[in-house]
């Protein structure tokens, strides 16, 4: 056989995800017909309303999940071929919950479980740690054991000890649950320098105003199927697509649909936006 | 785990004559949330996908990390009501009687010796031993005298009983510490 | 999502499933006596034929039950292999292997062994197919067990399923950290599963932290005398029940110790 060469035209795919369809075990067809790409160095949120397969979608690109039928290619190589722990050295996946993962008496031992499991050598390791530590500023609490931590430096620990098995692609699980607005922003600070290094972020909320603030494309679930795959302006723009999803947009958008008449455009997604194009307009009479 | 009953206030003249001993709202919490753990873990070792794949059964730790993080009462309720609940789950309930009392019989006796001088290892390991031959014993007599099973029935379940003493002994100790560890107001309770 | 749980309950409008649970509790007692009087393969098989019978008219299809029961079924089949192996009393012999004697008594002594346990497995399972874990635990306060014990017993059956989803997701947290559960020897393998089991362990105190906060902002223990929605009343059906039943045991037992009748 000819050694195949990675042709131009799949350059740059780091997930391809060809009619993927899951049914769980007790019959819940939870993906119809999911067919996507993600490039590298992306930042995607995948939203959709409760139940809508988001979380199952994420699972089937780490191997947690077997697809039922379709295909899942990462790195160009067959997913269905490769055991999660392989899988973990591209795609890493930091659950919803971060006390799901966290059990090691320091916030070191906790970072460094994962790059140990997929068998690094030590100076990578340790090399990986420090560089996760830095990603999402933990080194204070480094000696510090996780469990006594607060609920946004669980979370951050989390994502570093996913971030230190040097994965290419980082998948967050609604990762501004039970966070406020300063510790949300905090997390979101760090993956864009993650995202500008070049690693792909794949977002996973109901939080409309992340994905407006942060996400670069919006892929909306919806009782299985891609409902629509486009950059924030588009999703926003259309509301019936969005309450058929049970998904809210930012408020700042819905007030700019309630304005449509006074000829402010519908797919605002930031207040200074709607301010400005209000002021263009001549102000609200 | 000796925690003071509470004694509520204002309780109506009508109770006043039947005094309310209960045991507090903690343990309550505490004790039916091990149980459920117990039962939780010895099912998930036995279906098709657990990662033991029925060699061993994972419950046989939590009885001994019940025993040695909270004492012999919970040790011998959680683990003894636990294991047979899920027994009873897993449609094997004639064994339920019998697993209570010799699952009951480990976590007492690991709580009792494993908490000696404030559960040194040599402490850990004695009271893992010696509550895991109460529960090898209670399994052989009771199967062959009270079910009647027969001789080769009894012995064939001797070495997994042994196993299971080994593997759940190790785990369950070792659950003990890094849980005390890595949740430190535990060693509060 | 039931984590895998089977709850072997099957709502249904069936006499046994409107019997009182309390008689329910008492049918699996006597049953489990009777099966323990009988010696003879014949009374027993007789025995495993009615709990049949009680099978049937709670609705429960055949494949359900040996599914429930395919730990008992191993056992039974275990019992039968191995019983002639150890027991060599008796005549005639069928084989002889160096120290092993197999005969043809012993044989039947593993089978009747063997049914006696069908009989014991099956009656539990009818009780657990017929009542709902709320009536069982109701029942027991009412047989005597203390009212905290019973809500003990409550807590964790419906903390139970929680559990087992809580188990599966925090086994695919690890794995996707790397972590390999079948892999290695025994050391490895042990200190895999304490990566499972802590956050388990911790999640679920975490759980039992705010269940005790609840009990007490819901005046738990206020007064002994606590009292039900719902309270369990005996109609005659459940009369008529227990004294079938209690004629069925005292019948054979009267038979068996009295008239020293082989049964
Ligand atoms: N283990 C499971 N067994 C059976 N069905 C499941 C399981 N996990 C999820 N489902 C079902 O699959 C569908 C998709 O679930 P999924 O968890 O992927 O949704 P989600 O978009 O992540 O929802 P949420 O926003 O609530 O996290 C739902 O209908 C759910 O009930
Ligand atoms: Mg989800």
């Amino acid at each position: 056989m000819i050694p195949s060469i990675v042709s131009p035209l799949h350059e740059g795919k780091v997930i391809t995800i060809r009619n993927l369809k899951y049914v769980y075990e007790g019959g819940v067809t939870a993906l119809v017909e999911v067919s996507l790409d993600f490039k590298r160095g992306e930042y995607a949120a995948i939203v959709g309303g409760n139940g809508s397969g988001k979380t199952t979608l994420a699972k089937t690109l780490n191997g947690l999940l077997r697809p039922t039928s379709g295909q899942v290619l990462i790195e160009e190589r067959d997913a269905s071929q490769m055991t999660v722990a392989e899988l973990a050295k591209t795609v890493g996946y930091a659950f919803q919950n971060p006390d799901h993962q966290l059990f090691c008496s320091s916030v070191e031992e906790e970072i460094r479980f994962g790059p140990q499991n997929l068998g690094y050598p030590e100076d990578e390791v340790r090399k990986n740690v420090d560089r996760a530590v830095e990603a999402m500023a933990l080194g204070k609490l480094r000696a510090v054991a996780p469990l006594s931590l607060r609920l946004g430096e669980r979370r951050r620990v989390s994502i570093a000890s996913v971030i230190a098995m040097n994965p290419e692609v980082l998948i967050l699980d609604e990762p501004s649950t039970g966070l406020d607005n300063e510790e949300t922003e905090e997390l979101m600070a760090k993956l864009k320098v993650l995202n500008d290094e070049g690693k792909t972020i794949i977002l996973i909320t109901h939080d409309m105003r992340l994905v407006a603030d942060h996400a670069k494309r919006v892929i909306v679930l919806s009782q299985g199927r891609v409902l629509l795959d486009s950059d924030p302006r588009g999703a926003f723009s259309d509301l019936d697509l969005l309450r058929q999803s049970n998904l809210q947009p930012p408020a700042v958008t819905q007030l700019a649909h309630r304005l449509v008449e006074r000829g402010i455009p519908k797919d605002i997604i930031s207040p200074q936006e709607l301010v400005f194009q209000v002021l263009r307009a001549g102000g609200i009479k | 785990m000796a925690e003071p009953s509470i004694e509520p206030e204002g309780r109506p003249a009508l109770a006043q004559s039947k005094p309310a001993k209960f045991v507090s709202p903690k343990v309550v919490a505490v004790y039916g949330v091990l149980t459920a753990l117990t039962a939780a873990v010895t099912y998930a070792s036995y279906t098709p996908f657990s990662p033991t794949k029925g060699y061993f059964n994972l419950g046989e730790s939590m009885v001994f990390f019940s025993a040695l993080a909270f004492g012999w009462r919970a040790g011998m309720i959680c683990g003894g009501i636990g294991s047979a609940a899920a027994d009873i789950l897993l449609g094997s309930g004639i064994y339920a009687p019998i697993t209570l009392v010799a699952k009951g019989a480990e976590g007492y006796v690991a709580g009792v010796i494993g908490r000696l001088r404030g559960g040194q290892l040599w402490a850990v390991v004695a009271g893992i031993a010696v509550g895991g031959l109460c529960m090898i014993t209670t399994y052989f007599v009771g199967e062959l005298l009270v079910l009647n099973v027969g001789l080769g029935k009894a012995l064939a379940e001797v070495p997994i009983n042994v196993a299971q003493v080994v593997l759940g002994g190790t785990i369950g100790a070792l659950l003990s510490y890094y849980v005390k560890r890595s949740y430190p107001s535990l060693a509060a309770a | 999502m039931t984590g895998g749980f089977v709850d072997l309950f099957t709502p249904a409008d069936t006499f046994l499933h409107r019997l009182d649970p309390r008689v329910k509790i008492i049918a699996v007692l006597l049953l489990s006596v009777l099966a323990f009087i009988l010696s003879n393969l014949d009374s027993l098989l007789l025995l495993l034929g009615f709990i049949f019978l009680l099978l049937f008219l709670a609705r429960a299809t055949l494949s359900r039950t040996l599914f429930a029961l395919k730990f008992v079924v191993r056992f039974m089949v275990l019992i039968v292999v191995l019983w002639p192996l150890f027991d060599p009393s008796g005549t005639p012999v069928l084989a002889e292997l160096g120290p092993v004697k197999i005969t043809e008594p012993a044989i039947w002594r593993g089978v009747t062994s063997a049914v006696r346990v069908g009989c014991l497995a099956t009656v539990w399972y009818i009780l657990m197919f017929t009542t709902s874990q709320r009536d069982l635990v109701r029942a027991l306060v009412k047989l005597g067990l203390r009212f905290d014990y019973g809500l003990t017993l409550a807590i964790s059956l419906r903390f139970l399923p929680t559990f087992g989803v809580l188990i599966e997701s925090i086994k695919d947290a690890q794995r996707a950290r790397g972590l390999e559960l079948s892999k290695g020897g025994l050391v490895r393998r042990s200190k895999n599963y304490v990566a499972v089991l802590v956050p388990t362990i911790v999640s679920a105190l975490r759980t039992a932290d705010t269940l005790s906060l609840a009990l007490q902002s819901r005046a738990y223990g206020a007064r002994a005398d606590r009292t039900y929605l719902r309270e369990l009343s005996m109609r005659p059906a459940d009369y008529v029940a227990l004294t079938v039943l209690v004629a069925l045991l005292v019948l054979p037992a009267v038979a068996k110790f009295l008239l020293h009748v082989q049964i």
